[in-house]
């Protein structure tokens, strides 16, 4: 009994690796793997190209020490030979199936009709461009070796390793001295002026692909922190977020482009109207779905969304809008006589509008309109008889989401000096919503780290633009299973802290029972 | 005495079934007074109807003489009705305090752009908000719990703080839907002193639903019951422990003589 148990303690991770190996080697992740891998180590790679076959190993080192680390649940050296069996069982299947598509290879079979990714050249990989059997051996032999080392490794007690300083930089920070320093207001003005600073020289210094990379996440942010004012805490599911950008970006576009109207406004006045326009905008989507909730809500605005872009795709509105061919050419902002031109200078103008979204989010989250969204967020029929009127707060989320989506669009065409529909999907709007998800609703810090995480990183692993949605999809479900509340939770604030003591409560002479309540 | 709250013939229907049947009560000025009735009676329908979640389908009601019947549950809030609900419905996320200032929402009036701009008006109106709900937080017994998000708070704790955020509308009506529901004898007799001490305090009408008649006998000044949404009985506790209509709701048909031989074994224990 005891045996059989331990038994499929070894065999089932062994086999779930094998496939999951498998899977990834057929959908050619391996090849992918190892060229960002191969990134890493400073060799430049081209999109479709391949790095050395010798790369293989760090895939199968991996999927091999993974198993390794899994199946080494009793943390001793019996521990470690299970991993090693486990590791031996997955090395033979994933290495089986490499040689089988070997010797298929060698005697001219062809998969490559049914699944794209198994070409002759990635067979080949697979093996580590070493004839079938000997590629056999040596995926067998490194998915062996890693497991060792992954059971190995879990014989380390890495809670107690980490515990320590953890619990050092904790009772640091916790030093009256440095709370002290922490909470000191000259302190507090340098770190800021430090971060001015740095916000100011980077730009110059980082280099105009790194401006244009930062730039598009800060363009996210924006959206983000006006999604996060919708969804995060007004707690209303809208997902039609794309067509305030949409309103924002045409905006600017019309007003400031020499077709089709050739107005030619200025950016500056583009940006206040396109604003205004899409706070517009917010205001009347809101008139019909303030009694909405939940999914409904979210059906609505999603084809409020969708009917937004395919007007403005449309042939009616070609003349108006510029049709699916959209707008080109538009004007730059001019300052003080001196056109926005370079990357830096946009990278400042977006600074600057984050900067501003952040503080009015800050202010209002901290405020009794933030209270209002949360608690309507939280239970809206008890916000309501807590004397919360939900369609004033949920207007007004709405109309200052829109405005921060205007400002996005606006910013996002004029830099791009171009808008059309396909700018404009439902993409879009999920993206923002998984970057206002992922990140942790109604936090600011989450919403930043969510937009480099969302968009950030796949602009830097642009190579591989097939593998961005995988990554992206995965990244959604790992965070929905491991850490739901998001990477960065909001936090509220301490507020007791701030009654002065004179006006904190006396003890109450009647005291009708003080305990509290025990569960 | 004048009457805070009239129910003038409520009616409230769903569908084919009549939850609450003409039912009328009056709610004397800075009473204590209990709505009991077996599960399903309709007590808390008529909480809802009261508060405004429901717009009852016949009737009246009427809260210091004007009708409130139609509004919506924040205009009635603000008017100065305040409720707590049987299953405790708090904002989970939001901080003790937090909840409380939620509950003050009627009485501030800055709007977003003050907020945003942090207006002279906009910072004391605030700090006074927070010392109050300081004070009433102090006052539920919650003192230290603050900045405790609310879903950590233990059971006990979340129904004195959802008292609180609901005295924090600065009620004179104050509607408590089941105050002791889940809390053992002990906590239950603590809640029911501290909600007859609320009244003095608060200078506060009060209406509680209660099925725990330990409570509703010790506090209530006058009691009415409902069974299958029409009203059975009201009177003094006494006059309510002897009705035999209100054995029969509770107990059932012909168990009049089950009561008496309980009663009479009890006196011979006593």
């Amino acid at each position: 009994m005891k045996n059989k148990s331990s038994g499929n303690k070894i065999v089932n991770p062994a086999i779930v690796a094998s496939i999951v190996s498998i899977f990834l080697i057929m959908i050619g992740f391996n090849v992918v793997f190892a060229a960002i891998v191969s990134k890493a180590f400073g060799q430049n790679v081209i999109s479709g190209s391949l790095s050395n076959p010798y790369f293989q190993i760090v895939f199968n080192a991996m999927m091999g020490f993974l198993v390794g680390w899994r199946v080494n649940q009793t943390r001793n050296f019996r521990g470690v030979l299970a991993s090693s069996a486990a590791g031996a069982i997955s090395g033979a299947i994933v290495a089986g199936f490499c040689l089988l598509l070997g010797i298929i290879y060698v005697n001219g079979g062809d998969f490559r009709s049914y699944l794209t990714a198994l070409s002759p050249i990635n067979v080949n990989f697979c093996l580590y461009g070493l004839p079938p059997i000997m590629g056999f051996l040596v995926t067998l032999v490194t998915f062996i070796i890693f497991a060792f080392l992954g059971g190995l490794l879990k014989l380390i007690p890495f809670g107690r390793f980490f515990s320590k300083p953890a619990g050092a930089v904790k009772s640091f920070f916790n030093k009256p001295s440095i709370q002290k320093t922490w909470h000191n207001k000259v302190f507090r003005i340098f770190l800021l002026i430090l971060g001015l600073s740095a916000l100011i020289i980077l730009p110059r210094l980082w280099g105009s692909y790194w401006n244009y990379v930062i730039g598009t996440v800060g363009i996210y942010v924006l959206m983000g922190l006006g999604l996060n004012l919708i969804v995060g805490l007004s707690g209303q599911l809208v997902l039609g977020f794309a067509a305030f950008i949409a309103v924002g970006a045409y905006t600017a576009a019309l007003l400031n482009a020499p077709e089709p109207h050739n107005l030619m406004l200025g950016s500056w006045i583009a940006f206040i109207v396109g604003i205004g326009l899409a706070a517009f905008a917010g205001a009347l989507i809101g008139l019909p779905i303030m009694k909405l909730r939940g999914d409904y809500l979210a059906i609505v605005t999603l084809g409020f969304g969708e009917i937004m872009r395919i007007s403005l795709k449309s042939d009616l509105l070609t003349s108006f809008t510029g049709g699916p061919r959209g707008i080109q050419d538009i004007k730059g902002p001019v300052i003080f006589g001196a056109a926005f031109n370079s990357d830096i200078d946009f990278m400042y103008l977006i600074i600057m509008a984050v900067a501003i979204a952040i503080f009015v989010t800050i202010r209002l989250q901290d405020s009794r309109v933030g209270r209002a969204w949360i608690s309507m967020r939280e239970d809206e029929t008890v916000a309501s008889a807590s004397g919360v009127n939900p369609m004033k707060y949920k207007m007004l989320a709405l109309v200052l989401g829109a405005a921060f989506a205007g400002l996005a669009g606006t910013i996002f065409a004029t830099r791009n000096q171009f808008t059309g529909p396909e700018d404009h999907t439902l993409m879009v709007s999920i993206n923002a919503l998984a970057i206002v998800i992922v990140g942790g609703m109604g936090s600011i810090p989450g919403i930043i780290l969510g937009a480099f995480a969302l968009k950030g990183l796949p602009e830097l692993l642009r190579e591989f633009e097939s593998y961005r949605m995988l990554a992206f999809g995965a990244l959604l479900v790992a965070m929905m299973i491991w850490r739901p509340q998001g990477f960065w939770p909001a936090k509220r604030p301490a507020l007791s802290k701030r009654v002065k003591p004179e006006d904190s409560p006396p003890p109450l002479p009647l005291d009708p029972n003080k305990e509290v309540g025990h569960d | 005495m004048t009457d805070v709250l009239q129910i003038q013939n409520v009616t409230k229907q769903f569908g084919g079934l009549t939850a609450v049947d003409n039912v009328s009560i009056d709610i004397p000025e800075k009473s204590i007074s209990s709505i009991i009735g077996p599960n399903g009676a309709g007590k808390t329908t008529l909480f809802n109807c009261i508060s405004g979640y429901y717009s009852p389908e016949d009737g009246k009601i009427l809260f210091q003489g004007q009708p409130i019947q139609g509004l919506a549950t924040y205009e009635v809030a603000a008017l100065g009705i305040a409720r707590t609900y049987q299953n405790i419905r708090l904002f989970k996320q939001l901080t003790a305090l937090e909840n409380i200032l939620v509950g003050a929402q009627p009485h501030l009036t800055t709007g977003w752009l003050s907020a945003v701009l942090h207006t002279r008006k906009f910072k004391s109106e605030e700090y006074d908000a927070l010392v109050e709900a300081t004070h009433l937080l102090d006052h539920v017994g919650l003192k230290g719990c603050g900045d405790t998000v609310a879903v950590n708070l233990p059971y006990g704790a979340q129904r004195r703080l959802e008292i609180a955020r609901a005295l924090a509308n600065r009620p004179s009506l104050l509607l408590l839907d089941e105050p002791t529901a889940g809390m053992n004898p002990q906590e239950t007799e603590s809640m029911a002193k501290f909600i007859a001490t609320l009244r003095d305090d608060f200078n506060l009408t009060i209406v509680l639903i209660e099925h725990d008649m330990s409570v509703v006998m010790g506090i209530s000044e006058q009691i009415s019951v409902l069974d299958h949404g029409v009203k059975i009985a009201e009177g003094l506790p006494e006059e309510i422990r002897a009705n035999p209509r209100v054995i029969e709701a509770y107990l059932g048909a012909g168990t009049q003589h089950l009561v008496d031989k309980f009663k009479r074994k009890k006196n011979n224990a006593a």
